[in-house]
């Protein structure tokens, strides 16, 4: 009960100075970043967000521009991360490389957590057979190797990035249905849910205006904690070649071209790999600082 | 007079569970007049609120309705489609739950939940709406209804929870207004503060209320009709005036009996011997027998049926008149 007092002092004096009442928003950043490892995390994932939409401004050079006279060069000043096998400037190519990371990360959050979540309030509100075949499909999906079964997927549908993306959600729904299931049946048998059936709500209404609302601060966690472990499956895919395509800039696919000039040029593969390493690290951080903050026990 | 508004005969309500069934009502006759209180009492256990769910069809897994028929004007609601019993559900029959704590939506504001159940059945706009729920929670009578209207539910107090919740339940002027318990969880002010409420708005819609309560001081002094229940059953049932000065039922007498008079000083407040029966095994004969001083032979082997001793004011019991 210490982080509430220390949450409640903060916010009394951040009342106190400005004067003037906070807004909700305003009120939720600040906390945000009163905390160490959110405000960390908030920063790293602002930091990759501009990166990715001030691509074109930030990146010295194009990401596909070939300068095969300076390949392999090492850092320099002309290319901070230095330079590919066909002299690519790998520092624009990560730049680049970030907007491919955050839109596929949030595509397969968004798809992925549609799937779960719709399957998950249908699980949880109508017990019995549904609930049945729900959670059986949910537990046969799950006890599958995420990668590996994305693989099966793009060896049907073949590589590229829309196809990772499908690959991806199609094989982790189960974690948002799991959650999403537990926590409306923890709500459904409460009295709201019975007075909104005794004021003849119908089923979808009570699923999307009552249980929905009172889950989004669970599914807003688990989507920023999902995030990375997307990103991560799609880069190891693309490792894999299953899936961005040159000349995309995918970290993943940088990666696997370092790889094989680990010893004579270990830049390529590095620069690329820190940035995967620190996107994902930014996600966690955040959706932790997240779940502490919405935590109903932790409210002021 | 006139017909009645609901008309319930032979109800059974049977829980499917893995130690067996749970005969939570079985076979409840009642008539609800129109404009009138009527008031169902009974201990903890005895099937007050299944019933009560069962008109309005709200029992799910693993419950199950197996028998009887509930007519409301001239319908049967145990017959009906389900989406035609939605739209009873609020229009025509409403419904207030025992704890206000937790009837009421915790993410959105009240004058939100107030003004859903006329959107649904009445198609209003979002806007007229939020407008007629601010009039509703003036007439519940909370103070500045404008500012309540935007607040959560966390923020108010228990009464006025409970009070959102009335406004909530009479915004599409049902005829039946089912109050379960609506003051159990009140402190005895606000009961007595609420109930004036309740029967303020009944007066003025001319609505009838289907009281469910523990509290034979609220039944003496507010309700028209009362039905006494027993594990299951209508023990006893008539007019309050009737039921209160000759309680023919031993059961009734019992409660009745157990009611601490102010000015007498006892040591020990009366009781009814014994425990509820157990609803899976209900006892041969009249369940009331384990715990009935004046149970005879034919207590134990025959079930007794409800019988018209006197006009309106029936009784399921061998030795009156039976």
């Amino acid at each position: 009960m210490k982080t509430e007092s220390v949450k409640g002092t903060f916010l009394k004096k951040l009342e106190t100075k400005s004067m003037f009442k906070l807004t909700r928003l305003k009120e939720f950043l600040l906390l945000l970043l009163h905390y160490k490892v959110s405000c960390i995390g908030l920063c790293i994932v602002m930091g990759i967000i501009i990166l990715a939409i001030f691509a074109p401004i930030i990146a010295p050079k194009h990401y596909a521009e070939i300068d095969v006279p300076n390949k392999l060069q090492p850092p320099s000043l002309a290319h901070p991360f230095g330079t590919d096998a066909l002299g690519r400037d790998i520092f624009s190519r990560v730049v680049y490389g970030a907007q491919i990371a955050l839109w596929v990360g949030l595509l397969v959050v968004l798809v992925e957590a549609s799937i779960g979540i719709s399957l998950g309030i249908i699980a949880g509100y109508f017990n019995g057979k549904i609930d049945k075949i729900i959670s059986a499909s949910a537990d046969i999906v799950w006890s599958f190797p995420t990668v590996v079964l994305a693989l099966g997927v793009v060896m049907v549908l073949g590589p590229g990035i829309t196809q990772v993306v499908i690959a991806i959600a199609v094989t982790s729904w189960p974690g948002f249905t799991r959650i999403t299931r537990a926590k409306v049946q923890s709500m459904v048998n409460r009295e709201f849910v019975l007075a909104a059936r005794a004021i003849g709500e119908s089923d979808l209404n009570i699923m999307l205006r009552y249980l929905l609302p009172n889950i989004t601060s669970t599914i807003l966690v688990l989507a920023t904690l999902t995030l990375p472990s997307a990103i991560i499956s799609t880069t190891a895919l693309s490792f894999l070649g299953f899936g961005a395509q040159p000349p995309t800039p995918d970290w993943g696919a940088m990666l696997s071209e370092g790889a094989s000039q680990l010893v004579i040029a270990p830049w390529v593969a590095t620069f690329p790999g820190i940035f995967i390493v620190i996107t994902a690290l930014g996600f966690n951080l955040l959706g932790d600082g997240l779940r502490d903050l919405l935590d109903p026990k932790l409210k002021i | 007079m006139d017909a009645p508004l609901l008309v319930v005969k032979d109800l059974k309500t049977y829980f499917y569970l893995s130690k067996g069934v749970l005969k939570a009502v079985d076979g409840v006759s009642l008539t609800i007049n129109k404009n009138q209180v009527f008031c169902l009492v009974g201990e903890t256990g005895c099937g007050k609120s299944v019933t009560a769910l069962s008109i309005t069809r709200l029992i799910f897994y693993p419950g199950k309705i197996v028998g009887g028929s509930i007519i409301y004007e001239g319908k049967d609601l145990l017959k009906l489609p389900e989406n035609e019993m939605r739209k009873i559900r609020g229009k025509e029959i409403a419904m207030i739950f025992q704890s206000p704590m937790k009837s009421l939506n915790p993410v959105f504001n009240i004058g939100y939940q107030i003004s859903e159940a006329p959107i649904v059945h009445f198609n209003l706009k979002h806007g007229e709406a939020w407008k007629q729920a601010i009039e509703l929670i003036g007439k519940v009578k909370m103070p500045d209804p404008e500012m309540r209207a935007k607040s959560y539910p966390h923020v108010l107090s228990g009464g006025m929870r409970q009070r959102s919740m009335i406004a909530m339940m009479i915004s599409c002027e049902p005829k039946l207004l089912i109050a379960d318990e609506p003051t159990t969880a009140l402190d005895v002010t606000v009961q007595a503060q609420i109930m004036d409420l309740l029967l303020d708005i009944k007066r003025r819609s001319s609505m009838s209320i289907m009281l469910i309560t523990h509290n034979f001081g609220l039944v003496a002094e507010r309700g028209d009709e009362v039905a006494v229940m027993y594990s299951g059953k209508v023990v006893e049932g008539g007019s309050v005036k009737d039921v209160f000065n000759e309680p023919l039922h031993p059961y009734t007498q019992g409660l009745l009996r157990c009611i601490p008079v102010g000015f007498e000083r006892k040591t020990e407040i009366d009781y009814i011997p014994g425990t509820l029966s157990s609803p899976i095994n209900p006892p041969v004969g009249c369940r009331f027998h384990p715990r009935c001083k004046y149970a005879t032979e034919k207590c134990i082997k025959e079930e007794p049926k409800l019988m018209e001793i006197k006009k309106n004011h029936i009784v399921a019991c061998h030795l009156c008149g039976g």
